[in-house]
């Protein structure tokens, strides 16, 4: 397929082979994650980024080169999820303003947009930092130039970009030291060297759906992470431990699965494999039956991932009473993980929700449709976490409201934001105070180590407890309640006032108040309180101040 | 024409000040567990402070008999005064000054009653500045005039320990009570025409007192200023140092007095808190 220039259409279909190919490396780009935490997936993040991108071009025909990247560009923007997806979308933004007015792509053009591409997102960063997906665009913007000097097919300076996309993510970790330790490449470009792989194999005819085939530790699996990308019609969750029988081929045993379902992924570990599927409600039986016929099934959990799912939005839902704001005054949106921190948040004063945090990124349209709804123009976003600042900035972009974006990393830096509120201030000097205020917490993250890794010095088992210091890991242990003690004395918390203690959805309250009782005799000098966080994945979230 | 001046115990005039200008001083009844004291006579502030954690009903408090105001304005008339200024606590937070209007009806005009705004020393600084036109000699209308000016000047404020008192004690909006919400808070509120408005809130002591700094370096330069607190003399004294340190303290007047609060308003405030009375200088 050789071709001079490529037109709209063709910029679509390469848009959607690029999506397709990011779908099926997903997973691979997920297990790229530098600590060992559960946080916001960055495969998970470009995929439905790029989702939305499709979703804005898939039922237009005929455009040219430079409308139909404008739509992809709008759709990126609009779905923007976690910093990952929000650089992907400026990427999009600068190649479509260079397209801008393009019927068609040439050689030349192609590079000019790569480089518009490459300028756009690094302006969009406060502060680039080698080694990501900002080093990689940059590679092969400059690949880009070079080869649309050499050659005047398109195809061809794709192809050699897709080369230099792949060099450059193997050289990211001499950038940055934390992918060396941790023995990884960076995710984010990763997933922008799939999406234009994906483009090339395309071109070249060779599939895109087909999962490449890849069996995990059992442990790394990350299952609960699942619940959140539940296809339609995909309502029911089956996971099946079992020993393999003789002749088991993992080719035959995924094409097989993939006829019945989704979210395919299969782990092993001491002789036993664990298979997980999303099937519609008809089929659930049937990867049961289809392995009992090829070994021994151990164990068997079916699960209603809607009902599931329902559950835990009615839960988010009870009794959260929001502040009423007036138009002319200040509105807070915040984004909070769990109902518990949205209970809080609604009882200082914030006038709008978005689910959200670690392990789930909301959207650059979450945080945008939040802002619409508010009956006032004045409005002050807390983020909450460093993987939704970007996406926060992105939405105060797009509306033509005035919005301050707050910084706050995690949420104890929201609250105490939220303190400084005064509604009916003035929107600069009301903002000024309350990102002063984010100085004032220190804030700790106790969670389950998600791999076995060592970081910062500290040395971290799969499956232990780890506590992190202002998102650097500090501890880590074999209990939920040393780990705590270890991190509070990590955390010099004897030279503070006040010890919070925000317990996570997955801790019962007796447990919490017991770990609180030993926090309070080793530091009777301190306050200490607890309150029901309800985050998922973090047993504890503690601000110290 | 002799001048004299009569004010309320909950103004919260140091008594060698009270007793150098010839100042009258009515104290307030505290009613403490159905029981009533004379303020400051029968219940000293630092008991008062150390009883309240344990009181299971909010102390109120009650004006004198109006009797209590007429003897005293007819003492000072016998003394051979001429006139007599009555300045007392904000109306919202007590009822002292109601009877004293009523008991200054009596005296055909010879008694001018003024409603302070305030209270705690701000009431007493605009007694001062009174008592210093006084004894200037000037007339009644210019002496008016300067406690007129001195109470718009005037600004007191406080960090709460605690937000229990306040909503214990029922007489501030819901909007106040609410900050905080579902997390123990430590308010830091302003006190003016007798309502409770809030300036900012804290989760701790250190935070709290630097909100309080802050708004106390933001009023500029000041005639007047002292320190006050409940039961907290070492809070106060930290909270001096801070002032003495700070880069702007020429705007702070050369004396400055610590003083342990009315009961009045520290039955709202509890225990630990800390807060000050200013008088902001004129504009020039």
């Amino acid at each position: 397929m050789m071709r001079k220039s490529l037109d709209g259409l063709a910029l679509k279909e390469l848009v959607e082979a690029g999506l397709a190919w990011l779908r099926t490396n997903q997973q691979t780009v997920n297990a790229l994650n530098v600590f060992p935490v559960p946080d916001g997936d960055t495969g998970t993040n470009m995929l439905l980024t790029m989702t939305s991108a499709y979703n804005e071009v898939s039922s237009l025909g005929h455009h040219s080169a430079g409308q139909m990247a404008a739509a992809v560009a709008q759709g990126a923007l609009m779905g923007a999820r976690g910093n990952s997806g929000v650089i992907l979308s400026q990427l999009w933004r600068g190649f479509a303003r260079a397209l801008q007015g393009k019927d068609v792509i040439d050689a030349p053009a192609l590079a000019a947009a790569f480089a518009e591409a490459r300028d756009t997102a690094y302006k969009g960063v406060v502060r680039p930092v080698e080694g990501t997906i900002l080093t990689v665009s940059k590679d092969i913007a400059i690949e880009a130039e070079k080869a649309a000097q050499e050659t005047d097919d398109p195809v061809e300076v794709l192809r050699r970009c897709v080369r230099a996309a792949d060099e450059s993510v193997e050289r990211t970790p001499e950038f940055l030291p934390v992918l060396k330790q941790a023995g990884v490449v960076d995710s984010g470009g990763k997933g922008l060297f799939f999406i234009l792989e994906g483009m090339v194999r395309f071109i070249d005819g060779e599939s895109l759906e087909s999962p490449l085939i890849s069996v995990q530790p059992l442990s790394a699996m990350m299952l609960e992470n699942a619940m959140e990308d539940v296809e339609e019609g995909q309502d029911w969750e089956v996971v099946v431990d079992f020993r393999p029988g003789n002749g088991f081929e993992l080719q035959t045993f995924y094409s097989r699965l993939d006829q019945i379902g989704t979210s395919i992924q299969v782990g092993e570990g001491e002789g036993i494999y664990r298979m997980h599927i999303h099937t519609p409600l008809e089929k659930r039986y049937e990867p049961i039956d289809y392995i009992m016929n090829i070994g021994t099934i151990t164990k068997v959990a079916m699960e209603n991932l809607l009902a599931q799912m329902e559950d835990i939005e009615g839960r988010a839902e009870t009794s959260i009473e929001l502040a009423n704001v007036e138009p002319g005054q200040i509105a807070v949106v915040t984004v909070s993980p769990g109902s518990g921190i949205s209970r809080i948040f609604a009882s200082l004063g914030v006038a709008a929700i978005v689910s959200g945090g670690q392990t789930m990124n909301p959207s650059t349209k979450d945080i945008l449709d939040a802002f619409e709804n508010l009956p006032t123009d004045k409005i002050i976003i807390l983020p909450n976490n460093k993987n939704i600042v970007l996406a926060a900035n992105q939405a105060k972009e797009v509306t033509v409201k005035q919005v301050h974006v707050i910084p706050s990393r995690n949420v104890p830096q929201g609250l105490a934001a939220m303190l400084h509120l005064n509604p009916d201030g003035d929107l600069e000097k009301v903002a000024e105070k309350m990102t002063k205020a984010i100085d004032h917490v220190v804030t700790g993250e106790i969670t389950v180590a998600t791999r076995t890794v060592e970081i910062d010095g500290v040395n971290v088992r799969e499956g232990q407890v780890i506590g992190l210091l202002n998102g650097k890991l500090a501890v880590s242990s074999d209990s939920l309640e040393h780990a705590c003690l270890e991190f509070l004395e990590k955390a010099k918390a004897a030279d503070y006032e006040l010890i919070t203690l925000f317990y996570g959805e997955d801790l019962k309250n007796l447990e919490a108040n017991r770990i609180a009782d030993l926090v309070r005799e080793k530091y009777p000098a301190q306050e200490i309180e607890v309150q029901e966080g309800g985050q998922p994945h973090y047993q504890f979230i503690i601000s110290i101040e | 024409m002799k001048i004299g001046l009569v004010t309320d115990s909950p103004a919260d005039l140091p008594l060698d000040l009270a007793d150098s200008y010839g100042i009258e001083v009515i104290p307030a009844i505290l009613i403490i567990e159905g029981q009533e004291y004379v303020d400051g006579v029968d219940i000293t502030r630092e008991q008062f402070y150390t009883r309240l954690p344990a009181m299971r009903h909010h102390p109120t408090t009650a004006a004198p008999s109006p009797l209590d105001f007429a003897a005293r304005y007819q003492k000072l008339l016998a003394d051979g005064y001429d006139h007599i200024i009555s300045i007392h606590t904000a109306e919202k937070l007590t009822s002292l000054v109601n009877f004293a209007r009523n008991a200054a009806r009596e005296f055909n005009g010879q008694v001018t009653v003024l409603e302070s705004g305030s209270l705690t020393l701000g009431t007493g600084f605009q007694v001062l500045a009174a008592a210093e036109a006084i004894e200037q000699g000037m007339g009644l209308e210019a002496i008016l005039e300067r406690v007129q000016s001195t109470r718009q000047r005037v600004r007191v404020a406080a960090a709460l320990d605690t937000m229990d008192y306040l909503r214990r004690s029922g007489r501030v909006p819901a909007a106040i009570t609410a900050i905080g919400g579902l997390l123990s808070i430590k308010p830091v509120v302003e006190l003016r025409e007798g309502a409770v408005k809030p300036i900012s809130a804290a989760r701790t002591t250190r935070h709290a007192t630097a909100a309080l700094h802050e708004f106390l370096v933001s009023l500029g330069s000041l005639e007047r200023l002292a320190i006050l607190h409940t039961n907290a003399e070492a809070r106060a004294r930290e909270f001096l140092q801070l002032l003495m340190q700070d880069k702007n303290r020429r705007n702070i007047p050369s004396e400055i007095r610590l003083l342990n609060v009315t009961s009045l308003i520290g039955a709202h405030i509890g225990p630990n808190g800390l807060g000050f009375a200013a008088v902001k200088k004129e504009l020039a």
